[in-house]
């Protein structure tokens, strides 16, 4: 399949497979997806069935057993950093926030800039108008251990944005929280999408948080259930 | 934030591992500096006596590597040996270490050929000189005055043998300080080494040049089989005692260099295993390998650098103090230059790397994912 062919696609996978265990337990098998840019995709289905494996591969956080994955027109397996990459293109959130204890929430978002080109100040001027427009002005030195569920994922959401990603990749990003930081969180990853034309690919076994997504991927044993349903 | 400063807060925030670390690349530096500034300032000391009496050569035994050269006798080679070219004198020196009384730890007791250039560079500071050969008469080291509880006009017994003290001198070297001087033929006595010395101790005059000093030693290696003709330098670095001492600091600094290796590299293994997650993180949100191994290496290399700087101030105190116990004084002079300070401190960055090596290694090459997964 010539990439060329997709100039909007952001992500397409091509048979992609992860094994594990001399290929006994088959994590995802054949799978092709593509995610195209400013899209908001979520990735649902049962636990274990594969989702997060699949967004680790998009994320660069695994190498696929077999298949291919594009970013753009460039193919995984041909980006010579993988870190760079990611801290060039991607954005994390997780489901557990995932915020190092020992620093401040400000500390926290300027942590992915460290050894980044640009000047320690720009950097933390950038986390800390982040971290202000996210509503955590007065929050700036606290410490995760003493902050709320709801306000320390708005902390991961500016970290995953300080290097200005393009795209959001966010393992069930409100998982731990409850309803009203739920949608509170929600609100600020589209608010930013549709600000920022960012893609967000997010895992989530809840209903209610794929219906905010344009598209949702089905994924069940390791393979896409359904073929992409457009929601919007 | 930058490299350096994270690594400073994940080192504050482990109070208790960061203490204990520190406490023990401490102690093993503070050894190193307590053993080797005693070992090369006992060295150092002798060198100085040495240089201080103005001898250019000693003529002792080949053995000459035990702690104080054996005695031999004289008499027949202080003339020959004065018939060299540019020789001004040849002087017998005898000494012991001998107790002077019951509570009191051993001093060094010199015999000096009365009248000779040895006495010249000592400075009296109470009393007088011995006036003649024959009298059983001491002069004492200000130090040794202190440590015996003795003055002038006071009387000392050695080896069952009354003296009286004359008085009291100072030296530059304070293995001097330390000791009781009398005439050589009084220490021959006293000793029932009639006729003998340890060493002859040779001054040229100001016209030898190097090719003079080498001839008179083949002269010396020619004439009396079974002695030799050498610097003082050469005579004190040959002697058992410093080469004991040197011995000593080397394997201590091996030891505390090899334990303290494991113990940053136990303390850094466990604080990767304890942030696998957090380490996985930075991975995720596009850290490089080489940022993680520098903060690692960040981190053991504050750790070691901070014990390395508590261990020399503890080693410096504690070595201050051994100088100071009445065993001991006297008898040291530790030496604390700069660069071999310098070196205890880049001695303290290598311990740093080496144990940081592995757990940096290990974090860099954490896959994100499953660390990640940690919890």
């Amino acid at each position: 399949m010539n990439p060329q062919l997709f100039p909007e696609s952001i992500v397409r996978t091509e048979n992609l497979a992860l094994h594990f265990d001399d290929s006994k337990t088959k994590a995802l098998d054949g799978i092709n997806i593509t995610i195209h840019k400013g899209e908001w995709v979520a990735i649902v289905g049962p636990s274990g069935c594969g989702k997060s494996s699949l967004l680790n591969l998009i994320g660069a956080l695994d190498s696929p057993t077999s298949g291919e994955l594009y970013f753009r027109s460039q193919s995984y397996s041909k980006i010579l950093d993988l870190s760079l990459f990611r801290r060039q293109h991607i954005g994390f959130i997780f489901q557990s926030f995932h915020l190092i204890p020992t620093l401040s929430a400000l500390d926290n978002v300027v942590a992915p800039t460290i050894a980044c080109p640009g000047s320690p100040n720009e950097h933390k001027e950038r986390a800390k108008n982040l971290l202000v427009k996210l509503g955590l002005r007065d929050r700036l030195d606290h410490f995760p251990g003493k902050m709320s569920g709801g306000e320390r994922q708005r902390v991961a959401i500016a970290r995953a944005l300080i290097n200005n990603p393009d795209m959001i990749l966010a393992d069930e990003p409100t998982g731990s929280l409850d309803s009203i930081n739920a949608k509170q969180v929600l609100d600020i990853i589209n608010d930013i999408r549709e600000k920022k034309g960012l893609t967000v690919i997010m895992v989530t076994h809840d209903p209610s948080v794929s219906a905010r997504a344009e598209r949702i991927i089905h994924v069940c044993d390791g393979k896409i259930e359904h073929r992409e349903e457009a929601r919007i | 934030m930058n490299v350096l400063s994270f690594a400073l807060n994940n080192l504050y925030h482990r109070p208790a591992r960061t203490s204990l670390t520190v406490s023990a690349i401490s102690l093993g530096i503070a050894a190193v500096v307590a053993l080797t500034s005693i070992s090369w300032g006992f060295e150092a000391s002798w060198q100085k006596a040495n240089d201080a009496r103005g001898t250019d050569l000693i003529v002792t035994r080949v053995a000459s590597e035990n702690a104080m050269p054996s005695a031999f006798l004289a008499a027949k080679y202080v003339q020959p040996l004065k018939n060299q070219a540019h020789v001004q004198e040849v002087v017998g020196l005898l000494s012991e270490m001998l107790s002077v009384s019951d509570n009191a730890p051993p001093v060094f007791v010199f015999g000096w050929a009365y009248g000779s250039y040895l006495w010249k560079h000592l400075r009296l500071v109470k009393g007088y000189w011995p006036s003649n050969d024959t009298e059983p008469v001491v002069v004492i080291g200000s130090l040794a005055a202190e440590l015996l509880h003795k003055d002038s006009g006071d009387k000392i017994e050695i080896e069952g043998r009354q003296f009286q003290i004359t008085g009291i001198f100072e030296s530059s070297a304070v293995v001097e300080n330390g000791a009781l001087l009398m005439t050589l033929t009084q220490a021959q006595q006293v000793t029932d080494k009639l006729g003998k010395v340890n060493v002859l101790n040779i001054k040229m005059d100001g016209r030898a040049s190097d090719a003079d000093i080498e001839s008179f030693k083949a002269h010396v290696r020619k004439m009396m089989p079974g002695f030799v003709a050498i610097t003082s330098g050469e005579l004190v670095s040959n002697n058992t005692i410093v080469r004991i001492s040197k011995a000593m600091s080397h394997v201590t600094i091996l030891i505390a260099s090899l334990v303290g290796t494991l113990v940053v590299f136990n303390t850094m293994l466990m604080s990767i295993t304890e942030r696998k997650k957090d380490i996985g993180v930075l991975l995720a949100l596009g850290w490089q390998q080489r940022t993680v191994m520098k903060l690692i290496f960040c981190e053991s290399v504050v750790l070691t650098l901070i014990g390395g700087c508590i261990g020399i101030l503890v080693g410096i105190v504690m070595t201050f103090g051994l100088e100071h116990m009445d065993l001991m004084r006297g008898k040291i002079d530790a030496v604390f230059s700069v660069p071999f300070l310098g070196a205890v401190l880049g001695l303290s960055v290598i311990i740093g790397i080496g144990g940081g090596l592995y757990p940096a290694l290990k974090a860099a090459r954490m896959r994100p994912s499953h660390a990640l997964r940690c919890e």
